[in-house]
């Protein structure tokens, strides 16, 4: 789950950063919305948070420059300004959420789940995919009932096929999930986390397709 | 200093009647003197001609005596008693009017020098009557002559009396015409000051942003400095409001940093420190609230729609609880407009749409009611509802309500606080359908 933060606040972004990158997303920083709006542009982001009172392009503009270009990301805005007003604004603009500082880490972690949930198009936070089951909005996997424990970067795999269960997700786009920018990664690696996965859940739940890429499937088809 | 009244026009009043009185009072005394000068004057007239006529008529005798070669007495001088005499003083035997019946009058004091020009001496009549008496004295041939005439002192004063009644009078109705003239003038040359009074009550109110309306020359700058004060008011408190949100906005970034480093249990062991974030942040939100509300005076100019408001928010909560897919049954007239600013009709919607959606099932229910005067807005939900003695004590909340804790009722005393500034009021009672029923009540916008 890659997430974009635009923040102009270092000692905040810093924070959310750091705290959003302990559960397991791939976080990218925007310090002011001319950035902001240029990453929400060009990258695949599963979600943004988005503080309104930015620097060179205000946090309004820039979300209702992304949806006027057709960007649907789920946008949750992060900020000081707690109207209503601003509140209605946020959301005329195109927000999906709102959320005002101060705020519990935890809160924005919940929503920002939710916000991805929801945008993959499960109304319920139970992903089931035959034995295995997806807390998307706790974040846990259960294989059989029983806890499944994963690293960083099977977890971010895993999530990004159960929230598209069924259907195929491209090598890149798996990829661009699961690395942020700044890593230095070998070409193979998202074949070498798949191969780790299928050990510890079993062959059949995660089919190759050819050419394409990967699905996550309860084995029927 | 005290007798000074207080008011303008009574001053002005004052001022006016004393003035019209002291020129009136010396017009009054300069006439009297006036015309006790010009009847004085005719008397005297009367009289000198008369020693005259009596001197020209003097011979004097083979023996030395003195006759009157012909009869001298016309009227009034012929009526015995009359007060009217004249009389050879020297020498004697004295010669007298037909009128003295050989009896003869006092004078106050003796004439004895040579008088070319009668002068005037008090005499008193045979009768004790007050006289006024001219003498003179001539030489016939070489004898000394004097002859004295005189008048009796009513004869003055009947004509003066006369003349002064009338005059006295005009004085009077002059003065009430005047000072009533007067009082009129000012009543109406103040009324500009009472219009304006009135403008500026209607500012005040909120009823007009400026002073309007024609004014009187005199006025018109008086208005352009008031205007001019009005507006520099509304900039000051625009950028004081401006000062308050950054500073309360300003506050908040750091105060989330704060609050993020505190969650982490090695840095709050004991739990106090996040309680105190949080305690500030709520004043923070509640002085900003205050203070965005309380900038706003009356709310007669604003006007804000009601309709398209509550489907933005409901787009807004739409969204905000999408995970509860609650069903908005909306029942407002298009053309229902509140007179409330829109920011603190979103703030006062806001705050009670969070609430119905955070404790409804499935149903929140909006309605505008148009009264006569105002507008009733009832939001209901379909949750549990408040019991009796919570609506006392979540309503009693808002009366420290920066020191409330968050949750259940906590945007009411906000909402009800609001509407309580636009003249409105907030109720609480039970919905159809089922859960809690929140009335606001507005003023209607014209």
């Amino acid at each position: 789950m890659r997430i974009l933060l635009v923040e102009d606040d270092p000692e905040l972004a810093d924070a959310v950063v750091r705290a959003l990158r302990t559960e397991n997303f791939v976080v990218d920083l925007a310090t002011n919305g001319e950035d902001g709006q240029h990453f929400g542009d060009t990258e695949p982001y599963d979600a943004a948070v988005l503080d309104l009172g930015l620097p060179k392009v205000s946090g309004v503009a820039v979300l209702k420059a992304w949806r006027a270009a057709g960007r649907g990301l789920p946008v949750l805005i992060l900020t000081a300004r707690d109207g209503w007003s601003d509140k209605v604004e946020g959301f005329k603009a195109g927000a999906d959420d709102y959320l005002v500082k101060p705020f519990r880490m935890e809160e924005l972690v919940m929503r920002l789940r939710a916000l991805i949930r929801r945008a993959a198009g499960h109304a319920s936070p139970q992903i089931v995919c035959g034995p295995l089951t997806f807390d998307a909005q706790l974040g846990s996997f259960t294989l059989d009932g029983m806890p499944l424990r994963l690293t960083a970067l099977e977890w971010r795999v895993l999530s990004c096929l159960s929230l598209r269960a069924e259907h195929v997700v491209s090598r890149t786009d798996l990829f661009q999930r699961v690395y942020d920018g700044e890593t230095e990664v070998e070409s193979n690696s998202v074949e070498v986390i798949i191969a780790r996965l299928r050990r510890k859940i079993g062959h059949q739940l995660i089919e190759t397709s050819r050419g394409r890429g990967y699905r996550l499937t309860a084995g029927s088809t | 200093m005290r007798f000074i009244p207080e008011s303008l026009g009574g001053r002005l009043l004052l001022g006016a009647s004393a003035f019209i009185l002291m020129a009136l009072l010396i017009t009054g005394v300069v006439m009297d003197f006036a015309i006790r000068r010009f009847i004085q004057g005719q008397v005297d007239g009367r009289l000198d001609g008369q020693i005259l006529s009596v001197a020209d008529a003097l011979r004097v005798n083979s023996d030395g005596t003195i006759r009157l070669e012909r009869i001298v007495d016309g009227p009034p001088f012929e009526r015995p008693l009359s007060g009217w005499y004249w009389e050879v003083l020297t020498p004697s035997p004295a010669l007298g009017s037909t009128s003295l019946r050989s009896e003869s009058f006092a004078l106050a004091q003796q004439v004895t020098e040579d008088h070319p020009k009668p002068v005037t001496v008090d005499g008193t009549g045979p009768r004790d009557e007050q006289l006024r008496v001219r003498v003179q004295r001539f030489y016939l041939g070489s004898r000394p002559v004097t002859i004295a005439a005189s008048a009796p002192l009513h004869a003055l004063a009947g004509p003066l009396h006369e003349a002064l009644t009338p005059l006295i009078v005009t004085l009077v109705l002059l003065a009430a015409t005047l000072i009533g003239g007067v009082f009129l003038q000012v009543r109406l040359g103040l009324r500009p000051l009472a219009r304006l009074r009135g403008e500026l009550a209607q500012v005040r109110s909120g009823k007009a942003e400026r002073v309007m309306g024609a004014q009187p020359i005199e006025v018109r700058p008086l208005v352009t400095e008031l205007n001019n004060l009005l507006d520099q008011n509304a900039v000051n408190l625009e950028r004081a409001r401006r000062h308050v949100a950054n500073l309360a906005h300003g506050l908040k970034t750091p105060l989330a940093t704060l609050a993020l480093a505190l969650e982490e249990p090695s840095h709050d062991r004991e739990k106090k420190l996040l309680p105190l974030v949080n305690l500030m942040d709520r004043r923070i939100r509640h002085h900003l609230t205050r203070a965005r509300a309380a900038a706003q005076g009356g709310g007669e100019r604003a006007r804000s729609l009601l309709s398209p408001r509550i489907a933005d928010h409901i787009a807004a909560f739409t969204k905000l609880y999408a995970d509860k897919q609650l069903e908005f049954v909306v029942d407002v007239h298009a053309d229902a407009a509140v007179a409330c600013e829109a920011q603190d009709l979103d703030e006062m919607l806001g705050n009670l749409l969070d609430n119905a959606c955070k404790w409804g099932r499935q149903k929140v229910r909006i309605k505008a009611e148009n009264l006569e005067q105002s507008i009733e807005i009832s939001i209901e939900d379909d949750g549990p509802g408040l019991s009796a003695g919570q609506v006392a004590d979540v309503m009693q909340r808002g009366q420290r309500v920066d020191e409330s804790a968050p949750g259940y009722g906590f945007g009411l005393p906000i909402a009800s606080e609001l509407a309580e500034l636009y003249g409105g009021s907030l109720s609480l009672g039970v919905a159809t359908i089922r859960g809690l029923k929140v009335i606001l009540r507005l003023p209607v916008a014209r």
